[in-house]
């Protein structure tokens, strides 16, 4: 070894320590690990709070790791989202990420965290957890649609959450299973009019209206609103965007179906020569258009205090102005039978006179129009073969056959994409085009609902005009299909979809479907939610109640308008119905024989009569002869109405018969049961057999507030 | 000339090093309503939204399911059955009312209704038909939608805790 200078030793001195401290920056570095410091801070944080020690009680230093091997979850939040089981840390004002989870109805330790927020479980550093990265590809859901994780194991429908299910339900709703393939969406027998015939409804002119503008109806500043008024949900024909030609093209090929020979019914000449010249025929239609409750369906628009709004219903389509839309010959016809002209329409066959025919279709013809409805409508003409033939592809390529039905022409199969795992999607797999939005799967279905041709300028699909709750429902509802469902090693974890449907057959039937009555009312799960559930309707209602409502239907809750139609039905189709509903509509829990009705005597009736009005003082939510409340129905007839195994089964239990009515079980004894019963089987009260002139226009025009 | 590469090499080391400490990620400031489960416009002022939780929206859902007919002015069926009660019903919102009670006694006049706590029997019990878990919640509800907001009662301090 030789000498050492001073310069070699200062070198090797500075390099030893410059060595060290190279050494000490690797532990330094993991003490300043984020995770750490969130752990410090937590510490730091307990010490300010009064529960201290119930804070700190479990605290480790070291990672906190929920691992669930059976359903590949490795979610390490809670190392630094340490107080999400501590019910003190529950307030808005303690700051993340401490804060205490919100009660749900999973523990979190069984479920581990994201389940259902997704993002990177395993991760232990803000960014990575939170954001996506390249290697993880399934950000953070925004809290605002944090309902698509419960439809990803839920399939059925949960009152906890409404935004799912109203997204759910416009998914169906407006139709989109037309196009996409959506799981646990099934395609009814008809999405959209058939339009086989639609050339012997409308004229040329109106359908090229149609296509450039769906909504038919703009405002007076000229604003194209969703139907030009304030209407409550998106219409289900969507805007596409079509060319003049395309226009001309489709215009020709539909105003040329007419597979069927329209046969015009001829109405009794008699009738048409003395209403003819009637003053009071529009208003006498009127009239009739209100009895026959057409507004329960169809909505129009009015007028009140300046501000115009559809009032209705939207099971069919709006009929401000269809007097200017259909011919006059048609509607006729379509009126007397509707299923004549669309099998599977949901307008039921009411039973008109030629009378009632006459003065209904005059009013809508000469009243619910508008001569500029087809202002700025090129004269057309008659068209042309090339048209026609230009129509038919358009018809096919621009997806109109996947809703649309025209006998004869086969609908290309699986027409847009497949959206059973659009929520799972990474955003690799994504294609956003030229668009300038965030990377990621929300602002890619947003962008995409809203205007789909800014992601990609070739996409055929419709654009729909959303208000922002429905977006975001739809969004989520989107966001809830991942595909394959999820499992677990140890268990299903799918809730499944309840299966339902109702097929009556025989005389029932042919009844059933001509009223259509599944289009308001439901039937074990299957039909509209208009209308009460009648899948009980035997059980409750006494068979000669049923008959004489049928017949004469009025309401029975003082706050619910009447939307029931008058059918004009015959006395043998209301016993039809009457019959089934009392031997097949039946609960299981209403024995119909546990009650004899004989047994009863005054001095129960008293009794009941006493814990009606005082102990239980059911007058503040049910009306008996005109004063009470206005939450449950009227009881002034339950005598004649409910039969008394249904009374007596609903006072024990509510639930037990329809599991959300808002009656709430209480707590009565048998006797006090009984004679609760006894004294409803009392109450009668006589309807008039047949409404009177005067009193059917007062009714009409006061809507049915009851009887 | 060697010392200064030696140093030079160092000195970059050192500062590679140290730049690989990141400070911590600032979390960002998230409005509470988007993050919010649900909303309920402040009865008394539209423009005023109160975020609600998950325990406070099934409140609200079961709120307007059950109770609102009698404890709200206007109901989604129209008209109140409020005008019609005689003692007229609190309103959800009733500050004067409601704050002044404790959550227990909240949570037992929905479960057992008026007549057990010595108020109108109009008041059904509703604690054989809602869960506690669920008239936790409409409680829970009620206090969110209070104005001016509810304060829980100061707790006393332990006697054990050692100060």
């Amino acid at each position: 070894m030789g000498k050492l200078t001073n310069r070699t030793r200062l070198v090797l001195a500075v390099s030893s320590v410059m060595f060290l401290a190279v050494l000490a920056i690797s532990p330094f570095k993991d003490f300043r690990r984020e995770w750490k410091q969130y752990k410090h801070s937590y510490l730091r944080f307990a010490q300010t709070r009064p529960d201290t020690k119930k804070l700190v009680a479990d605290y480790r230093p070291d990672i906190d790791q929920i691992w669930l091997p059976g359903m590949n979850v490795v979610d390490r939040c809670t190392t630094c989202h340490y107080g999400i089981t501590q019910a003190s840390l529950a307030d808005q004002s303690v700051p993340q990420p401490f804060r205490a989870h919100p009660p749900i109805p999973h523990n979190v330790r069984d479920w581990g965290c994201t389940i259902c927020h997704r993002g990177q479980g395993p991760a232990t550093e803000v960014a990575e957890a939170h954001k996506s990265t390249l290697a993880w590809e399934q950000p953070i859901l925004p809290t605002r649609f944090i309902q698509a994780s419960c439809g990803t194991c839920h399939y059925a429908d949960l009152p906890q959450t409404p935004q799912l299910t109203r997204g759910r339900a416009l998914l169906a709703g407006l139709n989109c299973q037309g196009c996409h393939r959506l799981p646990g969406v099934e395609r009814p027998a008809m999405l959209a009019p058939d339009l086989t015939n639609v050339g012997t409804k409308v004229s040329r002119e109106w359908i090229y209206k149609w296509l450039k503008e769906p909504r038919t109806i703009v405002d007076k500043d000229g604003n194209v609103t969703v139907n030009g008024y304030e209407a409550e949900d998106e219409p289900r024909m969507p805007k596409f965007r079509l060319t003049e030609t395309e226009l001309r093209g489709l215009s020709a090929y539909l105003s040329v179906q007419k597979a069927k020979a329209f046969v015009s019914y001829k109405l009794d000449a008699r009738v048409v020569a003395a209403w003819t010249k009637n003053p009071e025929l529009a208003s006498q239609g009127e009239l009739r258009f209100r009895q026959m409750f057409c507004s329960t369906c169809h909505s129009l628009a009015v007028t009140r205090a300046g501000e115009t709004k559809l009032i209705g219903g939207d099971i069919g389509p709006e009929l401000t102005k269809v007097g200017s839309k259909v011919n006059p010959d048609w509607l006729i016809t379509w009126l007397r039978d509707p299923q004549g002209y669309l099998p599977h329409t949901r307008m039921p066959r009411y039973g008109w006179s030629d009378e009632d025919l006459f003065k209904v279709t005059r009013y809508i013809a000469t009243k619910l129009t508008d001569p500029d409805l087809l202002t700025g409508v090129p004269q057309l003409g008659q068209p042309r073969e090339d048209e026609i033939q230009l129509g038919r592809r358009l018809f096919l390529e621009k997806g109109c056959a996947s809703c649309h039905v025209i006998e004869g022409l086969n609908p290309q199969k699986d027409f847009g994409p497949d959206l059973s795992a659009i929520g799972g999607k990474n955003t690799s797999e994504l294609e956003f085009g030229a668009s300038k939005i965030p990377h990621n799967l929300v602002s890619y279905i947003q962008a995409k609902l809203q205007d789909p041709a800014s992601v990609n300028p070739a996409a055929r699909m419709p654009q729909y005009n959303w208000n922002q709750p429905d977006l975001d429902a739809i969004t989520t509802a989107l966001l809830s299909m991942k595909g394959a469902p999820p499992t677990s090693a140890l268990q299903n974890l799918v809730v499944p979809r309840k299966e339902v449907d109702f097929h009556p057959t025989g005389a029932f039937e042919e009844v059933y479907e001509r009223y259509k009555c599944y289009s308001c009312h439901k039937f074990n799960g299957y039909g509209g939610d208009l209308a009460p559930d009648l899948t009980y309707e035997g059980s409750r209602a006494q068979r000669q109640w049923i008959v004489d409502f049928l017949k004469n239907p009025q309401t029975l809750r003082p706050t619910v308008v009447l939307r029931m139609p008058q059918f004009n039905m015959s006395g043998r189709d209301a016993a039809t119905l009457a019959d089934y509903m009392t031997m097949v509509l039946q609960h299981p829990a209403a024995n119909p024989t546990a009650v004899d009705a004989k047994q009863f005597t005054l001095a129960m009736v008293a009794l009941g009569k006493q814990l009606y009005e005082v102990k239980y003082q059911c007058q503040s939510c049910h009306t008996i002869g005109g004063t009470g409340g206005y939450v449950g129905p009227n009881l002034s007839n339950a005598g004649d109405w409910l039969t008394p195994a249904w009374i007596e089964a609903w006072l024990r239990n509510p639930q037990a018969l329809v599991p959300d009515t808002i009656e709430p079980r209480r707590n009565f004894t048998a006797d006090e049961v009984r004679a609760l019963t006894a004294y409803l089987t009392t109450l009668r009260q006589s309807i008039k057999p047949q409404k009177t002139a005067s009193t059917t226009a007062k009714h009409a025009a006061t809507q049915g507030a009851g009887r | 000339m060697k010392f200064h590469v030696w140093f030079g090499a160092l000195l970059l080391m050192t500062l590679a090093g140290a730049a690989a400490c990141r400070k911590n990620a600032e979390s960002a400031k998230a409005d509470p309503l988007l993050s919010a489960y649900d909303t309920e416009a402040d009865w008394n002022d539209a423009q005023h939204v109160v975020p609600l939780s998950f325990q406070q929206a099934q409140g609200k859902r079961i709120f307007y399911q059950q109770c609102v007919w009698c404890h709200a002015d206007s109901t989604p069926a129209g008209p109140s059955n409020r005008s019609n009660l005689t003692p007229v019903p609190p309103l959800l919102n009733d500050r004067a009312t409601l704050n002044a009670e404790s959550d227990e006694y909240m949570q037992n006049i929905v479960a057992l209704g008026g007549t057990a706590m010595g108020k109108s029997a109009m008041m059904p019990p509703y604690g054989r038909m809602l869960s506690a878990e669920e008239i936790r919640s409409v409680v829970a509800f009620t206090r969110a939608i209070a104005q001016p907001p509810y304060q829980p009662p100061a707790r006393a301090e332990s006697q054990y805790s050692a100060k």
